[in-house]
């Protein structure tokens, strides 16, 4: 039962790692077109710092998430699953940092936003790093159980 | 009582007994996290995630939210048309002029103007260059490095960064002046004491001085350049080290190895970074205040007794043929001695093509240190001063001709 739990943990990150090093090329060559990608879900950016830094991080974390797969149990093995993550959490953290800071002032017509205007900047369509945010925290569950385990292991 | 060795050696082993647990040590998450980041391999790609979320919100707190948001708001909509409404004299009259707004010709006539940056008096950019542009910067820097230092992250970046440092004569503890560099040079020049040799600090405060833009500057660069402030900081970045590689084979005297202690990664103190982020902000303030409101002065009634124009009709020849830059700068490199930031807000005024200003801003960066440095490295040594003056005068020319040599290979200058 925890092998088979294990193995779809494995395939798990093996796709959100693929998916992220996607992201992270698409970002790349987004950026280098020097149009913006937008559809009803997904924006991404053509400006060096958010596509082609932030691209960076994001083929990194996908390499991470790659890597660490042979022997996911072993301690830096899982590091690097969870290091793929917190590039994510970095990404997916500044971009909802700057939506933050990009809804509060009001910009032509007063000194604060309005309602609308405030939720409106929280709408889709959202960056790559947003839309995988979710997925990324399935790693909290893996490094729960990891510890778990560990645990009944040294019980035993 | 005088104990024998044998004795000693027992009661080291009944303490040792009591007070020491014995076992195999298993590797936790943290450790491995914290092997991963010292790592080159796997510590690098983290590091260039870490400066990306460092510099996005260093971008997003201090331009969109406070300067765009609300400060320019307060100082062009607010306190600028209030001062010139109530401040005695008006448009032409040298005290207005030196106070409040110098204003600017268009189509023949003398124009008020209309935002902060532009009107350059002691009362207006003076007051807006400080609060409304530089603090909100100086502040998140300086949080976010203190955040940093408390949570365990700079030692690790220190150690990865030591093999490459070592190439410019430095090694790893060089990071700290340079990221406090980015935040302030004056305190960047004092922390060089952290480096062994006069070699390594010689180094350190020339590179320090010539190719590390404060705070200010890149918090004004964020407002006048967004589009262009990665490349200028590339170029910067790269003249580092290149300068760096050459000092290091001219300069005689030793770079001697260093051993670094990693803690482990820690949760942050809030009381530890309030205390950092005060005392750094509060002594930036103390020195960057009076020196922006004595800079637009100094530079006012410099522009007023007509000196800057003298000196940019004499320079207009190295200006315009070395640097391919309107011989206008010459007031703003005038003024980049008393503050660059208010050297950067000043060329935003000039009229010029998007190549000559990325040229102008990194001889801003690089042509001489702001005077509070300049004191600081006086305070250090006077020879140290010399040199670097020397190396920024080489840097200077070397690597602000290189830039407009790039535009002609281009075809953009």
């Amino acid at each position: 039962m925890n092998e088979r739990i294990e193995k779809l943990y494995v395939v798990y990150f093996l796709v959100l790692g693929l998916v992220t090093l996607g992201f992270g090329m698409a970002d790349f060559i987004v950026t280098a077109s020097g149009s913006e990608y937008t559809s009803a879900a997904l924006i991404i950016p053509n400006d060096g710092f958010r596509g082609g830094w932030g691209g960076l991080v994001m083929i990194f974390a996908g390499i991470f998430y790659l890597s660490g797969l042979k022997n996911a149990r072993e301690i830096h093995q899982l590091g690097k699953i969870v290091m793929g993550s917190m590039l994510i959490w970095i990404m997916a953290g500044t971009d909802i940092f700057g939506m933050i800071a990009g809804s509060i002032p009001g910009g032509e017509e007063g000194w604060f936003n309005t309602a609308k205007g405030f939720l409106g900047t929280y709408a889709p369509p959202y960056a790559p790093a947003i839309l995988l945010l979710p997925f990324s925290l399935v790693v909290i569950f893996y490094v729960h159980r990891h510890y778990r385990e560990s645990k009944t292991l040294k019980k035993a | 009582m005088e104990l024998t060795a044998d004795q000693r050696w027992e009661l080291i082993e009944k303490i040792s007994e009591k007070t020491v647990k014995f076992g195999a040590y298993r590797h936790t998450l943290k450790d491995a996290i914290g092997d991963l980041t010292v790592r080159p391999s796997t510590g690098i790609p983290v590091a260039i995630a870490v400066l990306y979320g460092f510099w996005s919100i260093f971008g997003s707190f201090a331009g969109t939210l406070f300067t765009d948001g609300f400060m320019c708001k307060i100082f062009d909509e607010h306190w600028l048309p209030w001062m010139q409404s109530v401040f005695p004299g008006g448009l032409g009259n040298w005290f207005y002029a030196i106070m409040v707004d110098a204003g600017h010709i268009q189509n023949g006539m003398l124009t008020a103007s209309d935002n902060s940056f532009e009107s350059f008096g002691v009362l207006t950019s003076g007051l807006f260059v400080p609060f409304g542009v530089v603090l909100p910067a100086i502040f998140i820097f300086y949080l976010m490095l203190a955040f940093l230092e408390d949570v365990g992250y700079m030692p690790r970046l220190a150690v990865l960064i030591d093999t490459l440092l070592h190439k410019i004569g430095l090694h790893g503890y060089a990071i700290v002046p340079t990221i406090l560099g980015l935040g302030c040079n004056v305190p960047a020049v004092a922390s060089t004491r952290i480096l062994e040799t006069r070699k390594q600090r010689f180094i350190m405060m020339a590179l320090v001085a010539t190719f590390i833009p404060c705070g200010a500057q890149i918090g004004i660069m964020q407002d006048v350049i967004p589009e262009s402030i990665g490349f200028v900081m590339l170029y910067l970045f790269i003249g580092y080290f290149v300068m760096g590689y050459i000092l290091n084979k001219v300069i005689p005297g030793r770079a001697p190895e260093i051993l670094m202690d990693v803690p482990p990664y820690q949760k942050p103190m809030l009381k530890n970074i309030k205390r950092k982020v005060w005392m750094r902000t509060s002594g930036f303030l103390k020195v960057a205040v009076p020196f922006v409101l004595l800079g637009c002065l100094i530079v006012n009634i410099l522009y007023l007794a007509g000196t800057i124009d003298w000196l940019g009709n004499v320079f207009a020849p190295v200006f315009e043929g070395w640097f391919g830059v309107p011989k206008e700068t010459a007031g703003p490199l005038v003024a980049a001695f008393l503050r660059k930031d208010l050297a950067v807000a000043q060329l935003s005024a000039i009229h010029m093509t998007k190549y000559q200003m990325i040229t102008s801003v990194v001889l801003v960066s690089i042509y001489f240190p702001c005077v509070a440095t300049f004191a600081m490295i006086l305070k250090e040594s006077w020879k140290a001063l010399l040199g670097s003056l020397v190396v920024l005068l080489i840097a200077a020319f070397g690597w602000g001709g290189l830039l407009h040599l790039i535009w002609k290979l281009m075809g953009v200058a």
